[in-house]
């Protein structure tokens, strides 16, 4: 295993293993606000690690530059979404 | 299978948890839920499009996050004005 390899499975591996955490939390949480920190986290912390993933294999190509642009859309889109569900869910609490 | 397809197979597994908060929680709280497994679907296909070494496969991941994020702020309004 050379260590291109191995900064490929790290990256993959601790982008899975966030992602993974995050949709747990989702379930342990009790409030819809507790939730929508992981959900948060989910589309902030891993779309990057695989976009650093992608952009070791790749480099600076069209796959590498798609999965950065991906990475960062999540990133922008994501609080937009997350500020509409919390406003819906205090309307709900009155 | 290398270690995108690992990868994409283990993320996967986190629709699971997005799924059943879909079922068995509160309608917000669902929508929570669709949030999570948007973003966890667009980056399994990511992985899977580096799996197959398809570069035209990231198209779909391309767009898949502005397609969530209207549907999920389309669902977020017509939860607040109707079902609340």
């Amino acid at each position: 295993m050379t260590t291109h390899d191995l900064v490929l499975d790290v990256l993959v591996g601790v982008a899975v293993a966030a992602e993974l955490l995050c949709c747990l939390g989702l379930v342990v949480m009790r409030s819809v606000y507790d939730r929508l920190h992981y959900a948060m986290a989910a589309s902030a912390v891993p779309p990057f690690l695989v976009a650093a993933a992608v952009l070791v294999e790749e480099d600076w190509t069209q796959p590498g530059i798609n999965a950065l642009v991906v990475a960062v859309a999540l990133f922008v889109v994501s609080p937009v979404v997350a500020h509409a569900t919390a406003r819906v869910a205090r309307t709900r609490r009155g | 299978m290398n270690v995108w397809l690992w990868g994409a197979s283990a993320l996967l597994l986190g629709v699971l948890p997005c799924g059943w908060l879909a079922v068995r929680a509160s309608r917000v709280d669902a929508l929570v839920g669709l949030q999570t497994a948007g973003t966890v679907v667009t980056l399994a296909l990511v992985l899977l499009a580096e799996g197959f070494h398809r570069s035209s496969y990231m198209g779909v991941a391309l767009v898949l996050p502005f397609l969530s994020f209207v549907g999920t702020l389309l669902i977020a309004r017509f939860l607040g004005r109707h079902l609340l």
